[in-house]
């Protein structure tokens, strides 16, 4: 939380008409013979040069004058109020002046400018590290054509419920507008083209309401559900000195996350108490540590097994109590089924054949449902993230992991001692089927472990072997399913989901975010990168070597878009026609990507491509020393297509 | 179709064994395995990519009921008709996937051990 503060008011400076005109009089006094043949650039130096300067508010010729303190000073400040540390922008000509304050002003620390290579890259990197770090951080933009760049991925933060503040530079009025480009870039609505996908928007007309404004989103962001805000900077806003208005910063302080109705909580607690087969599938619930912790107890007081989808870290994979790997077998069986933040509550009950689309029920006819979410608080009608219409028989609106502990105890309120004493004693049979599961998905591991390429399970295997007694974090955990079938997950940090909408292009930029929240807590990030994703903004691995952001990347190569093979093989057989084609538009190769190359062209230590997989953990231990020491490194595996 | 598919249904259920099968080559079975794509959902060596697609390694069931899952598949797997696949192609992936080795026990692997 922070004070409020109150900018000292200010003298109003200069701001004397530096128009074109006015400035070649002044290149002309100065002696600029050859003003006509010079860039505007080289003029504004000269003609500054040619005389000494004037004191502020004296001038009024170009060249004499000086905005000290300009309004992109006061958003500084007001940045540096809500505790930003990070900022991460592609350079652009719509926040020139934030930019130059955030670096000169700002002493570009807290927050720090990041310098990405594609706003998407910008947008997932501070996606990936609200996950890792707990926290928000910053990203500027263009109001076109770099919220354009970015709107993917912030679509894949708005749906992963993940916390961004954005800023899109906007040049409102017109008068104003450099003639050419400047107008190219201006937008009447700039938040119209991510309306739909972000939880607040605002546009400023005044310092004071950027203040308020900007406090207001951080505060709503941070609210659950989470999920990213825009704010517009306007350029006259930024670049005109501060007038005398007295400007203060508003006072931040989060709201309480709404916790579930305590009536709803002891009829949920009676449900599951009574319940022979309950289960509790687990998605996007918990944000932190305390919420694996209320998790764990929660299972344990009622005995009932988890499935975590992954989503999150929501579950100790050691846990005996964590049996996602045998999901059919206990959703088929269940007589209740707690949702916590579950993204597809109708998925969770059925599937769906593909492609004749024939749904088939998971589930008993019978189950009893309970789902608490903030759903219904977040729903906008236009992208349909929120899936199919489920009926659930007990929907509860509140923060899932906030609810959980009140849960818990309403569980032991309703538990009698011999309920208990029964629960206790299903202990034994739940701990032999979770070493069963361990047993079969070993045993599953083993197929084509000596395989070339390399078969992800081996690949997984290996990259755990490297790091097993490292603080870690997969910084990308659903791309290759392995590491969630056999890595030993203890803490909420391990394993950080995925990019939540689908939206290719994500796992680079996330893993380089995610690295970044780490570096600081220094726990060692590795992820498995996708050849294909790598492909869409791979400048993120300048980002990272010129950041010293410490991430071991290890590609998941497959040479191709392999999801799509597949749609491509279906629909051959659906068609009665050649399933040979499938490869034609969907596959890497002819010329195949050299990765390590790519890595080392951006200054990143870079290895590969290796297909043998006894050559695979040698190089994970060589990438490693890198990574312990300071720098990211690539290394390429080839794999199986899956 | 129709009936094909009920005899190959019917001789399945009399477990015809894997002897019954067409000579097929396994080699050519290997690069049909690949060409056809079959190792995009299979992985090369049967292992799999979720979804239910992991075929029992070495393969444990008989001739008949590969065929049936070629050419009408239990669920969601594309279906290789004969026009597309012939029954000799078909013989070649079966001997393909008979020569698969069986991997090696999941304890007998030291970087498995360690899960
Ligand atoms: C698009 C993915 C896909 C492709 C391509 C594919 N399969 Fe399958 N296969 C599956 C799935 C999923 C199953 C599980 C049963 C089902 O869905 O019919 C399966 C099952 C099988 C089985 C039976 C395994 C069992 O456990 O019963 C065999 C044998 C098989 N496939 C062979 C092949 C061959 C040979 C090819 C290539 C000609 C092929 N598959 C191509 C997805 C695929």
């Amino acid at each position: 939380m922070t004070k409020a503060r109150t900018t000292p008011s200010q003298a109003p400076e200069d701001e004397s008409g530096l128009d074109r005109r006015g400035f070649l009089k002044g290149a002309a006094a100065a002696g600029a013979a050859t003003a006509a043949a010079m860039t505007a650039a080289t003029q504004i130096a000269q003609a500054a040069e040619a005389k000494p300067a004037q004191p502020e508010g004296e001038a009024n010729m170009r060249g004499n004058a000086f905005v000290s303190r300009p309004g992109s000073d006061f958003m500084v400040d007001v940045i540096k109020s809500i505790g930003i540390d990070y900022i991460s922008a592609n350079p652009a000509s719509s926040f020139r002046s934030l930019h130059e304050s955030i670096v000169n002003y700002g002493g570009n620390k807290k927050p720090e400018f990041l310098t990405c290579m594609h706003e998407e890259s910008s947008v997932a990197m501070a996606h990936g590290y609200a996950k890792a770090a707990g926290k928000p951080m910053a990203v500027l933009c263009h109001s076109s054509v770099g919220l354009q760049h970015a709107s993917m991925a912030v679509y894949n933060a708005w749906v992963d419920r993940a916390p961004i503040l954005m800023f899109a530079g906007n040049g409102v009025d017109a008068a104003k507008r450099r003639p050419g480009v400047e107008w190219t870039l201006c937008v009447q609505d700039p938040a119209a083209l991510v309306r739909d996908f972000v939880k607040w928007d605002d546009q400023p007309g005044s310092l004071q309401h950027f203040a308020e404004s900007t406090v207001r989103a951080y505060k709503m962001m941070m609210s659950p559900p989470q999920d990213p805000v825009l704010i517009t900077l306007d350029i006259d806003l930024q670049e005109e000195p501060i007038h005398g208005e007295k400007l203060s910063i508003p006072k931040l302080s989060l709201s309480a996350p709404p916790q579930a109705d305590a009536r709803a909580l002891r009829e949920a607690a009676k449900m599951l108490v009574a319940a022979q087969n309950p289960v509790i599938v687990a998605d996007r619930c918990v944000r932190s540590q305390e919420g694996v912790d209320a998790l764990v107890k929660l299972a344990e007081t009622l005995q009932c097994p988890v499935i975590c989808n992954g989503s999150r870290m929501n579950f100790p994979s050691t846990h005996y109590l964590n049996l996602s790997e045998s999901r059919p077998g206990l959703i088929r069986n269940a007589d209740v089924i707690l949702m916590l933040e579950v993204q597809d509550p109708f998925g969770t009950l059925h599937s769906m054949g593909d492609p004749w689309k024939d749904v088939r029920r998971a589930a008993k006819p019978d189950v009893k449902v309970i789902h608490i979410t903030l759903a219904d608080f977040l729903m906008k009608s236009n992208y349909q993230d929120f899936q199919r219409f489920q009926p659930v028989d007990l929907p509860i609106s509140g923060d899932a992991q906030t609810s959980i502990a009140p849960l818990t105890e309403e569980v032991k309120r309703g538990l009698s001692s011999a309920r208990a004493a029964e629960l206790a004693g299903k202990a034994d049979a739940t701990k032999k089927r979770y070493r069963d599961m361990q047993e079969r998905t070993k045993t599953a591991a083993a197929l084509g472990w000596d395989a070339s390429p390399v078969s992800t399970a081996r690949l997984s295997a290996e990259l755990w072997n490297a790091i097993r007694n490292e603080n870690y974090c997969l910084a990308v955990s659903d791309r290759v399913a392995w590491p969630k079938r056999l890595w030993p997950t203890t803490k909420y940090h391990n394993m950080m989901g995925g990019s939540g909408a689908a939206g290719v292009g994500y796992s680079a930029p996330g893993a380089v975010g995610v690295a970044l929240a780490n570096r600081d807590k220094g726990i060692l990030t590795v992820t498995l990168q996708p050849d294909g994703d790598m492909c869409y903004a791979p400048g993120v691995l300048w980002t990272a070597a010129h950041h010293k952001i410490p991430l071991l990347i290890v590609m998941f190569n497959n040479r191709g878009y392999v999801q799509e093979v597949m749609h491509l093989q279906r629909m051959a057989g659906l068609h009665r026609r050649d399933p040979k084609t499938a490869k034609v538009g969907t596959m890497i190769y002819d010329p195949e990507v050299d990765f390590a190359k790519l890595a080392q062209s951006f200054g990143v230590w870079g290895e590969g491509p290796i297909s043998d997989p006894d050559k695979v953990g040698p190089a994970l231990e060589r990438g490693l020393k890198i990574v312990k020491g300071g720098a990211p490194a690539l290394v390429d595996v080839v794999c199986q297509l899956r | 179709m129709r009936i094909a598919v009920a005899v190959v249904g019917a001789l399945c259920a009399g477990a015809v064994l894997a002897q019954d099968a067409p000579k097929g080559s396994a080699e050519r079975g290997k690069k049909l395995f690949v060409d056809l794509n079959c190792y995009s959902c299979h992985g090369t060596h049967g292992q799999g990519g979720g979804r239910g697609s992991e075929p029992p390694i070495p393969l444990g069931y008989p001739w008949a009921g590969f065929l049936q899952q070629l050419r009408k598949p239990r669920l969601d797997m594309p279906a290789y008709e004969e026009k597309l696949v012939s029954a000799q192609e078909v013989a070649d992936l079966f001997a393909y996937f008979s020569s698969i080795k069986a991997a090696p026990a999941a304890k007998d692997i030291a970087k498995l051990r360690t899960f």
